[in-house]
């Protein structure tokens, strides 16, 4: 006890996530990611890197990853903003709202992507219902080369409806940490909604909205398995592709390539959202 | 009388170990194959449990993926730990798992008695001058149409004996007369298209799989792909099997594994009709595919998981297996039992295929070891660049053969036939 | 003040609609029989209901088993990761010490890596410290896999509880220990179960882990997910159903934990 009481407490505190991390993830991650600039024969190279951005499907990959992460993120964090503040209103049934709300929360992005699927299909639900209503004469082919958008669109409706009660419960835990001073203060003041909202919440809510921007930007960013399901390899992006190369080409090394990319982009992502929305230690106590 | 009583003793151990090991043993069986659901209940109970009550060997069966199913094996290999006894697999997948040193010797497999395992697929088997699997079943790919097609079917052209240009005039009528697309190809990403590109189209039209990867009769199959493509559905590339497609009839008309056609003629066996792949200009070219069924090195059970595979390849199971799953046997005395009920429509074309005068058979590649996994994708890639991408012929061809020449050379492995 | 709440109502009523409709759908198809499937144009009620799929599905082998492990595995996760985990939020909320950037970013990039690639390494380690095909060392995983998020999450929450409170509870008499779980524990029981019921999800669906690092004790989606992608569609509907159910029970068992007690009062 004597011994534990010399240890600064931050240390004790952090060491055993520290520990942890070492063994389940930086022992085999150093060991995989060497394998990206090594030879079959374990000769330092680069070839691996040479493959991997001369391959056909490498241009549509960065696009694909980078133009999803844009049009998922923003809406996903709108939608869960107006959910987290409808539960937070606590008026009458708000709990009923939150269970339902939260709900895609458990369920895996493959049966998402299965879920999805059975509404854009050529025989789907979309075009049953579409012809049950008489608009359509036949049924309209969403999930195909000739259109991409549609799989965009699919892609996404299906991620945002998977993932914005993640971003929502961290967003509701947030607000609710906001003391009521502050936000009776601006009513006093005779401000408006929109201006409590724009001057008061949002920027005591912003290590919330870093932390869960960070968070579903570096899951979105490993996302393949509904693009998977719904586009197959026609809407290629890293971490499909990563995995396609690990899988089905068994070549551990361009995967490892691929993987080294996606991680740079989810650095840089990282480092973005933490000097745009930076936050002050004002509350912090004595070592 | 000392040594008596030892030798008694020693005898009396024999005996209870030998007991011991014929009522307790459990052994596990990794298999990528029987993954559907009904595949693998039908093997637990109808092939697994009588095995048991045979011989008293529980048979824990896990049907995996690739992925996990190479990772794990891998994996207990370097680990020097096998904790699965038996594999189960494509014979393309066995030479990845011979790399990394998974695969036992199973020794000389021809005298097991009961059975004559066809002696090519022997010959498959031995890699590394091990034999390291058994001939376990084996399939094809065949083409299915909806009969509502066959009113469709172009002038003098005979179901059996179809060719490439016939198919792309059926294709062609059929999207003019219903309005749609009516040709599917299962080219997802967990689909099998791949081998109809190198095992099916290339030899049919070049004559070779490999050697004429870039040759002008290669760049004619290309532009006669660019043509066809206008009427495939362009769902096709998130299809993995054929089946839901061809019930829902969001197409009418498609080409697929034998296994994965099944679920369609057993759900609805009036409905459609199988016949044998298209001819080229070279003959009508179509792969045996073949699966293979080992022991893993250093297994603790290998007796236990030898029972299991004499058992399981023996030639009257593997008409069981015929009938309840399509797949095909690998024995002499049991490779002409024709099925009854559905898998009757597939299995006939599948004979009709293999007798068809102008038959050529493809063989998988051999000897691309740990890098067989990138022989189908150079295929598939050619496709996405030209078909899809609209890419230059053979620019692209000249630029893929390069690295499909590399892929043989830097593991000296020879060209598979033809 | 009337239009007020109509509108909110309108919105929370949508909003509701569109999260819930397509749990919907998928329950009428693993509930419609599979000829009916199959037919064109699909009913989006089903005419006759049928629960065949399903239960051909439910009674498939080892898939009650799995989906019991399941569970295990999924409390054994959330128990781990929170309690290693918080700390270390806490931690980074409270204290001010060289390299915390760094710290933070270093667990995170933990996670910027695909994991499924790190699957040979960590099953050779799994068979060799002999935690291989367990329940224990799977959990062990996926709280390694919940861990960075655990501990963004509680840091950004334990930031915004007031350290005024906790010295104020010192001052009064509690230790440092005590005038955490009096005072900003309760006030954090939200975040935490924010935390706890990602953890709980990201086991309870986690495939690539469990797939590798277990062979015979495989929870639900391991065990059914490479069966469920070959598989005819009415079973991929029924599969994808039942995998829900559970979900469904764990977010509704512990939904009100989410709203904190605390908040409640002030509010009223």
């Amino acid at each position: 006890m004597s011994l534990l009481r010399r240890i600064p407490l931050p240390i004790l505190l952090l060491s055993p996530t520290l520990i942890f991390l070492t063994l389940f993830f930086v022992i085999p991650l150093v060991q995989v990611s060497g394998l990206a600039f090594q030879s079959p024969d374990s000769v330092f190279t680069l070839s691996n890197f040479d493959r991997m951005v001369s391959d056909i499907y490498f241009d549509g990959a960065l696009r694909n990853t980078i133009i999803l992460l844009i049009l998922i993120i923003p809406v996903q964090l709108v939608l869960a903003f107006a959910a987290a503040l409808i539960v937070n209103q606590r008026r009458r049934g708000s709990t009923f709202f939150l269970y339902i709300y939260a709900i895609p929360l458990g369920i895996s992005d493959l049966a998402a992507g299965l879920i999805w699927l059975s509404i854009f299909t050529e025989r789907g639900y979309l075009n049953s219902i579409l012809h049950n209503l008489g608009i359509l004469e036949r049924p309209l082919i969403f999930l195909s080369s000739m259109t991409p958008k549609w799989m965009v669109a699919a892609i996404v409706l299906t991620e945002v409806w998977r993932a914005t009660p993640l971003v929502m419960v961290i967003l509701l835990s947030g607000l609710q940490m906001i003391a009521k001073d502050y936000t009776e203060a601006a009513e006093t003041f005779g401000c408006t909604w929109w201006q409590k909202v724009r001057y008061v919440i949002l920027p005591l809510l912003k290590p919330s909205i870093q932390s869960a921007l960070i968070m579903r930007t570096m899951l979105a960013f490993q996302m393949f398995g509904p693009i998977l399901v719904l586009a197959g390899r026609q809407l290629p992006v890293f971490a499909s592709e990563s995995y396609y190369w690990y899988t089905t080409v068994r070549n551990p090394r361009v995967a490892a390539a691929y993987a080294l990319m996606l991680m740079a982009l989810s650095v840089v992502a990282t480092f973005l959202y933490l000097l745009l929305l930076r936050t002050k230690d004002e509350q912090v106590g004595v070592m | 009388m000392l040594r008596k009583a030892s030798s008694l003793f020693l005898l009396v151990l024999l005996a209870v170990s030998l007991a011991a090991s014929a009522f307790a043993q459990e052994i596990t069986f990794s298999s990528t194959q029987f993954v559907p659901i009904e595949e693998q209940e039908f093997a637990r109970n109808h092939i697994l449990a009588p095995f048991t009550a045979e011989t008293g060997i529980t048979v824990h069966l896990i049907c995996e993926d690739d992925g996990p199913f190479f990772d794990r094996l891998i994996a207990e290999a370097r680990a020097g730990r096998a904790v699965s006894d038996v594999f189960g697999t494509l014979h393309g997948n066995v030479p990845i798992l011979v790399a990394e040193g998974v695969a036992a010797d199973l020794g000389d497999i021809t005298s097991i008695p009961g059975r004559t395992y066809i002696s090519e697929f022997v010959n498959l088997g031995k890699m590394e001058g091990k034999q390291v699997y058994v001939p376990w079943m084996q399939a094809t790919y065949v083409m299915m149409a909806n009969k509502k097609a066959l009113d469709y079917l172009p002038e003098g052209a005979d179901l059996n004996a179809l060719t490439y240009d016939e198919l792309l005039e059926w294709a062609r009528i059929l999207q003019e007369e219903t309005g749609g697309p009516k040709l599917g190809l299962p080219a997802g990403p967990s689909g099998l298209f791949g081998r109809m590109l190198h095992g099916y189209l290339y030899p049919s039209f070049t004559g070779y799989q490999v050697q004429a990867f870039n040759t002008p009769e290669a760049v004619e199959m290309w532009e006669y792909l660019k043509e066809l493509n206008r009427f495939v559905h362009p769902s096709s590339g998130i299809w993995a099997a054929m089946s839901d497609p061809l019930l829902f009839e969001e197409v009418w008309l498609a080409w697929d594994h034998t296994a994965r056609l099944t679920a369609a003629v057993r759900e609805n066996p009036d409905k459609f009709i199988a016949f044998p792949a298209p001819a080229g200009p070279k003959g009508r070219a179509f792969i045996t595919v073949l699966t293979g069924i080992g022991i893993t090195q250093g297994s603790q059970n290998f007796d236990a998981a030898m029972e299991l595979i004499k058992y399981i390849t023996s030639p009257d199971v593997q008409v069981q297996v015929l009938e309840g799953t399509g797949f095909f046997p690998t024995t002499l005395e049991a490779v002409d039992h024709i099925p009854e009920g559905p898998e009757k429509i597939l299995a006939s074309a599948v004979s009709r295929q293999a007798d068809s005068p102008d038959g050529i058979v493809s063989l998988l590649p051999v000897g691309l070891g740990g890098r067989t996994g990138e022989f189908v994708p150079l295929y598939l890639d050619t496709y996405q660049a030209i078909v899809v991408m609209n890419r230059p012929i053979q620019e692209t061809l000249d630029a893929q053969w390069a690295l499909l020449q590399d892929l043989f050379e830097s593991m000296g492995a020879e060209y598979p036939n033809p | 003040m009337r239009w007020k709440k109509a509108l909110f109502y309108a919105a929370a009523a949508v909003f509701a609609v569109w999260t819930v409709m397509p749990i919907v759908l998928i329950a009428m198809a693993a509930l419609t029989p599979r000829q009916e499937l199959y037919s064109w144009p699909r009913q989006f009620i089903p005419e006759n209901f049928s629960l065949e799929s399903f239960r051909f599905f439910a009674n498939s082998h080892g898939v009650l088993a799995a989906t019991f492990r399941s569970i295990a595995v999924a409390l054994a996760t959330v128990l781990i990761a929170l309690l290693v985990g918080a700390p270390a939020g806490y931690a980074l909320a409270r204290f001010r010490f060289r390299g915390k950037e760094a710290f933070r970013i270093g667990i995170l990039m933990t996670r910027m890596f695909p994991t499924s690639l790190l699957a040979i390494p960590l099953a050779v380690i799994y068979l060799k410290t002999n935690i291989y095909d367990t329940i224990g060392g799977l959990a062990l995983m996926h709280a390694a896999l919940a861990m960075p998020f655990v501990v963004l999450v509680t840091s950004s929450l334990f930031l915004k509880v007031p350290y005024d409170l906790e010295e104020a509870a010192m001052t009064l008499g509690c230790s440092r220990i005590g005038a955490f779980v009096r005072v900003s524990l309760p006030l954090a029981l939200p975040s935490l179960v924010a935390a706890g019921i990602y953890t709980f999800v990201l086991s309870w669906n986690e495939v690539f882990a469990s797939a590798v690092l277990t062979v015979h004790n495989r929870t639900l989606p391991a065990h059914i997910i490479s069966t469920l992608n070959v598989s005819p569609l009415n079973f991929k509907f029924a599969g994808g159903f039942f995998m829900i159910i559970p979900a469904l029970i764990f977010i509704f068992l512990v939904r009100r934990y989410l709203l904190s007690m605390w908040g409640v009062a002030i509010n009223k």
